[in-house]
């Protein structure tokens, strides 16, 4: 199982996430056609390769974060809450999940 | 009563003899406790054994060479491996299928049965393979039981004889299995020399170690070698002794490599717990499995009586048993030959040696119940009951392929060896599947290992270790003899089989495997893999390193389901007032994680309770999130389908909220509790997703509104007090002002009730009647319902349940999301026209409802009446339309007890959804009943009841 | 669950209760609370009664600097004149536990101390809302790590570690409280307590967890003791 590096709390089994998407721009209600909104709603990229996601901390810090994944390796680039923009190099780094 | 043949070497046949007729005199080496004997039965006989033998040691220590019947043609087999991967000996032992005998020690009073003794006991050997080849050919399942279809449940039945294995009776004890998870600095897979030197070396750099064996002891080869060996291994074990930081795990498993080093190890032998499956999260992973020695393919290769050399090496070392009489040994390398000098010193004749390097070879075994005769390369024949082969090793490599290293085939060792490069940082490998070597070189080999496992892992600093690079030793390339054979012993694949695929154009090696079922036994290809690509490489003409391996995939052993299951965490959430509802006969309804009251005993009773007088049901489950701060009107309004910005302090609203796709997610009231301060509800099943819903926006769209959302749903508990009395009730109890003109519909208030402070009311009614839910501090949550009932004896108080408020709804017409929509259901399909306010500048999945409006196409929700009153049509009922088409479904249906009628709700299609409209509702059954459309409200459409 | 003392209900006197059965109940300080003391070293105390109160607030801001608590770690504060374990439960999310009964004054407390702060906070009191259960015992990380897949070494999460995670499948803040520790001179007397462990779930899931703890706790000899408070050791 995968290891997700939490910037609050440090690396955490995949399963205390719940994987929310592929992360991409609200469009402006007002405006949007219907062909620009459902291509917000279901059209996701799902590339092979570097995919930026958001992830719910849902069973640790509950914040939502946008994680930078290569979706074939599983290795993980970047992590960042998606409120604060707090990064694992911003806080100090409990290991309690190794 | 034995279920195989009796072994044709003469012997007594009185029980008492049953023991020891080829137990060697005591071997330096040996692992068995003489001064102990153990009892045991195979197939009903009774045996004896030490304590250390497996259950086929002692069985061939008492002279047994037959331990169970082949997979397809029910041939007899016998020893093959002498450890957990052989074939031969899965036993039953008592109401455990499948043990492996040739592993699994041997306890007193264990009950032994053979496996796999289909269609009968005795049916002679020939017979059987007469009628197995007619229809056992290659592919036989996807050629066979194909066609036609109306026979697969027949062909269900044939199969499931052909089935592996034992049987697990319906009335086995429960296991007792366990569960942990460990987080060791380095798991150090393989007890053998180089796994035990790469765990002290670890141990040594600072790092926790967890070492774990497969087998019973610590050692691997060592402990079947010379006087040079055995002192070799006392000393590695004293090594791993003096380490407390190393965890020796015996009789375990390291089951598979996930991502991130995540490790399940599955042990055995621990006191009390039959199996326990740890999850390790390690640092770094040292493979360390050694070699795995291949048999070889030729004629007869599976006659009880054709071994490999280790495992007389085993037999005669560890257990002291002599493997047979007379031997031929075919050698290719220095086990093989050491074989020889073990079988000389067992008293075995060895009537020939057939050197590989030499270019000697075998070409057939002869025999019927076992071994007779071997034909060599040069055609002599030799009278023998033992062939022993030594023709190379597999590299055991599932958990390198499983960390994404592609092992190369490599001719000169004729064996596939790991690509460091494609090695992950954190994994690494030790031991013969890395390289050839002394004992010494692996040792050095290995504590390299271990010391840049500990680096890795991060438990000691400094540069990185230099893993001196093990020699590869030469070896001759001996697969198959081209003579036949098999080559999947567990799943009874033969050379012809693969042969016979590649001629029918499976030429992969994947869809080999599939196709012939090789290599998906129980060894789970450890034995086969290899072989099985010679085989087709020959048929195929390609090389073997063209023809490349199949992918070795999780467990590396089999698992069993309990270990798997384990202990199983199932939260179950209790409201305060449960041990009440028990006392009170509750028929207990599971929703979700909720045990909740489903009625106690009399729904109807109930529902008319709540018409005519007063009822309380218990909603603590409803989800409350408490809201604080000066934007809480804005998030609200962005949420919910419905405008937000005017609510006042002490005023409740219902709310709806919809995806961004417009379809209903959820529902409830929201109270404003004072000036930056709202209490929300939610339904039951939507609390957790509701508050991350509206954690999600607020932490990605709007992190700069002011608002601190908190789950608040169990710190009250939640009493809806119905009925027209309902007021009269609560007034004996609280200091809130009733007085409907100062608390009216829709308001909430704060206050103290049975002397509790601190209480939450409002005043809302999803049962259609005056009603107030109290929402309580939920330790005094019993103690309020207490009070209630107790004050409201004379007022004929009655609990009611989830049954009679879904019946008090429904007469109502008040839509379930979840019930009465589902995940296509948007807001116009769910009665919320007068709710959807359009003009608003924004709200969650506003374009997709101005969409659905402008169409006007979709279904509505509409109330409906059978023509028949006594006719409740079961939810998900069809209606139909004019020409037979489903025109929509029943979404809720019951008897009302307050009109004496059957009533629904249902989802129709808009053409038919007008008042008045005679629709077909189809039964499960099949009937057809007549119903006409209503409008959703069945009881009391003006609110007047409500509203008093 | 116990069936309540009747003579409570018939003098109409509110008693709390935990959502933790007590094997043998008893009323104190207003709170139902199990009688039953333990002889072993290694037990399970229900802690309900216990005051919680949340404050949410800017992580790192003035806020945090008046709780003196961070993120990750507990103290022990002095707040309106009681001693108060204050957990930083989450980024910008603090647990402060008191006496019984302080739940109120707690809340007040705070909000006068977080006033001054300017920042948008909040103070909640959740007692009624969330289960509390106490873990101490030599043996507690190994009972730990058959219910939950962090590493409880010492090394990892020493005393005075607060963290979240899921505890037998229930989202469970868990803070090292250690007993036996000067906790502002630990690393300089190099005192080591007995590992303690508080395990703070939302309420209805109470009986849950403490069943799932003293099933992973069996074979390491766990039993039930009684309500102990937060500063057993002067109670």
């Amino acid at each position: 199982m995968m290891l997700l590096p939490c910037p609050w709390c440090g690396p955490r089994n995949a399963t205390e996430f719940r994987f929310v998407g592929e992360a991409g721009p609200r469009p402006d209600p007002a405006t949007v056609t219907p062909e620009q909104w459902r291509h917000y709603l279901y059209v996701h990229a799902n590339r092979c390769g570097w995919s930026t996601e958001t992830w719910y901390h849902r069973a640790g810090c509950r914040r939502y974060l946008s994680v930078e994944r290569h979706t074939l390796t599983h290795e993980i680039r970047t992590v960042r809450d998606t409120a604060t923009g707090t990064t694992s190099a911003s806080t100090a780094t409990p290991e309690a999940a190794r | 009563m034995s279920l195989l043949p009796t072994p044709r070497r003469p012997r007594a046949a009185r029980p008492t003899d049953r023991a020891d007729a080829e137990r060697l005199p005591p071997r330096a080496g040996e692992v068995i406790d003489r001064r102990r004997t153990v009892g045991f039965r195979w197939n009903g006989t009774p045996y004896t054994g030490h304590p250390g033998d497996t259950i086929v040691s002692a069985l061939a220590a008492a002279g047994e060479r037959v331990f169970s019947r082949s997979y397809k043609y029910h041939r007899p087999r016998g020893l093959l491996t002498a450890n957990y991967l052989d074939p031969g000996c899965m036993v039953q032992v008592g109401d455990e299928p499948n043990v492996r005998g040739a592993h699994r020690l041997l306890t007193d009073g264990m009950d032994v049965r053979s496996q796999n003794t289909w269609p009968s006991l005795r049916f002679d050997v020939r017979a059987v393979n007469g009628l197995a080849s007619r229809f056992l050919a290659t592919g036989f399942y996807y050629k066979t039981f194909i066609k036609p279809e109306v026979l697969w449940p027949a062909y269900e039945k044939v199969l499931r004889t052909f089935v592996h294995a034992g049987e697990v009776p319906p009335d086995s004890a429960p296991g007792h299995y366990d569960k942990r998870y460990a987080h060791p600095d380095v798991v150090v897979a393989g007890g053998g020399p180089a796994g035990m030197a790469a765990a002290v070396a670890a141990a040594r750099a600072g790092a926790t170690v967890m070492l774990v064996e497969e087998e019973h002891q610590l050692g691997g080869h060592l402990r079947w070698g010379g006087p040079a060996e055995l002192a070799r291994l006392a000393e590695l074990r004293a090594l791993v002794a003096a380490e407390p930081a190393i965890e020796v795990l015996t009789d375990a498993v390291v089951g598979a490599r996930f991502d991130d080093n995540w490790i399940p190890v599955v042990a055995r032998g621990i006191p009390g717990i039959d199996e326990r499956l740890i999850k390790a999260r390690a640092g770094a992973l040292v493979v360390a499995p050694g070699l795995v020695e291949r048999p070889y393919v030729f004629a007869g290769n599976d006659l009880p009586g054709v071994v490999l050399s280790t495992a007389v090496r085993r037999l005669v070392n560890l257990h002291a048993v002599r493997p047979g009489r007379r031997a031929v040994v075919l050698t290719a390398n220095p086990e093989g030959d050491a074989a020889v000098a073990d079988l000389e010193s067992a008293g075995v004749e060895v009537a020939e040696v057939v050197d590989a390097r030499r270019g000697e070879g075998v070409r057939a075994a002869h025999g019927r119940s076992g071994l007779r005769v071997v034909e060599l390369g040069d055609g002599r024949r030799v009278e023998a009951d033992l062939l022993v082969t030594a023709v190379g090793w597999t590299a055991p490599t599932s958990l390198l392929n499983q960390s994404g290293d592609r092992p190369v085939y490599e001719p000169r060792a004729a064996r596939f060896l790991p690509d460091p490069t494609r090695m992950p940082e954190n994994v690494l490998a030790a031991g013969g599947i890395a390289g050839d070597g002394d004992v010494d070189a692996l040792v050095e080999h290995a504590d390299a290992v271990g010391r840049e496992a500990a680096r890795r892992a991060g438990r000691s600093a400094g540069a990185a270790v230099t893993v001196p690079a093990l020699p590869v030793a030469d070896h001759p390339e001996l697969f198959s003899a081209g003579t036949g054979g098999f080559v999947d012993f567990s799943e009874d694949v033969s050379a012809k089989d693969i042969t016979t695929a590649a001629a029918e154009g499976y030429d992969s090696v994947e869809l080999v495997k599939r196709y012939t079922t090789a290599t998906m036994g129980p060894a789970q290809g450890k034995l086969e893999t290899v072989n099985t690509v010679a085989v087709l490489a020959a048929a195929t003409g390609r090389t073997i390193a063209e023809t490349g391996t199949t992918t070795w995939r999780p467990m590396w052993a089999p698992v069993t389901l309990g270990a798997l299951a384990g202990r199983s965490h199932e939260p179950v959430r209790y409201s305060p007032m449960q041990p009440w509802h028990e006392r009170h006969g509750a028929v207990p309804l599971i929703a979700g994680q909720w045990i909740r009251p489903e009625h106690y005993g009399d729904p109807a009773g109930e529902v008319t309770a709540v018409r005519t007088g007063v009822g309380i049901i218990d909603v603590t489950p409803i989800g409350k999130l408490d809201l604080r701060g000066p934007d809480v009107a804005k998030l609200l309004n962005l949420l919910y389908v419905n405008k937000w910005s005017k609510l006042g302090v002490g005023r409740v609203r219902y709310g709806v909220m919809c995806a961004e796709d417009g379809v209903v997610m959820d529902d409830g009231v929201t109270g404003r509790l004072g000036e930056d301060h709202y209490l929300m509800s939610t339904t039951s099943s939507g609390a957790a997703t509701v508050w991350e819903w509206v954690e999600n926006w607020l932490q990605t769209a709007h992190p700069e509104w002011r608002v601190h959302v908190t789950p608040v749903t169990t710190a009250y508990a939640s009493i809806n007090i119905a009925g027209p009395r309902s007021r009269e009730l609560l007034g004996r109890l609280t200091d809130v002002d009733l007085d409907p003109e100062r608390f009216g519909y829709m308001q909430v208030r704060t206050g103290r009730v049975a002397g509790v402070d601190d209480c939450v009311l409002w005043r809302i009614g999803f049962t259609g009647e005056l009603s107030y839910e109290v929402h309580v501090p939920a330790g005094y949550g019993l103690h309020v319902w207490e009070r209630l009932m107790a004050t409201g004896a004379d007022l004929g108080v009655r609990p009611f349940g989830v049954e009679a408020q879904r019946i008090l709804r429904l007469e109502k017409g008040h839509a379930i999301v979840g019930q009465d929509t589902d995940g296509l259901t948007q807001g116009f399909s769910a009665g919320l026209d007068g709710l959807i306010k359009l003009d608003k500048d924004d709200f969650v999945g506003l374009p997709e409802l101005r969409w659905q409006r402008e169409r006007d196409t979709a279904p509505r929700l509409v109330g409906l009446r059978p023509l028949d009153a006594t006719v409740v049509p079961p939810e998900a009922s069809q209606i139909l339309d004019r020409a037979g088409g489903i025109a929509g479904r029943v979404t809720s249906s019951r008897m009302s007890p307050t009109l004496g009628r059957s009533i629904g709700l249902a989802q129709l299609d808009r053409e038919l959804a007008e008042v008045g409209t005679r629709v077909t509702v189809r039964l499960p059954d099949g009937r057809d009943v007549a119903a006409e459309v209503t409008d959703p409200v069945h009881v009391d459409p003006e609110g007047a009841k409500l509203r008093g | 669950m116990a069936e309540s003392p009747a003579d409570a209900v018939a003098a109409q006197t509110a008693v709390a209760r935990s959502p933790i059965a007590a094997a043998v109940p008893t009323v104190r300080d207003g709170w139902e609370v199990d009688a039953t003391v333990a002889v072993g070293p290694l037990t399970l105390s229900d802690e309900t009664p216990l005051a919680k109160v949340a404050v949410r607030a800017p992580f790192d801001g003035a806020a945090r600097a008046a709780l003196g608590v961070r993120y990750g770690r507990t103290g022990r504060v002095d707040i309106g004149g009681d001693r108060v374990l204050i957990a930083g439960a989450g980024p910008g999310e603090w647990l402060a536990l008191g006496a019984p009964g302080t739940g109120s004054a707690l809340v007040a407390s705070l909000e006068e101390l977080l006033a001054g702060t300017g920042e948008f906070t909040s103070v909640l009191d959740l007692t009624h809302g969330r289960a509390l259960v106490r873990l101490e015992g030599a043996a507690a990380p190994s009972v730990l790590a058959g219910v939950c897949a962090i590493d409880f070494s010492d090394t990892v999460t020493p005393d005075g570690t607060a963290l979240r995670t899921s505890v037998a499948a229930v989202v469970t803040d868990v803070v090292r409280d250690d007993r036996g520790t000067q906790r502002s001179g630990a690393a300089a007397t190099g005192a080591v307590g007995v590992p303690s462990f508080l395990l703070h779930c939302e309420r209805s899931s109470g009986q849950y967890l403490a069943d799932a703890l003293l099933e992973a706790g069996a074979g390491a000899g766990l039993e039930v003791t009684g309500f102990r408070g937060l500063e057993p050791s002067r109670g």
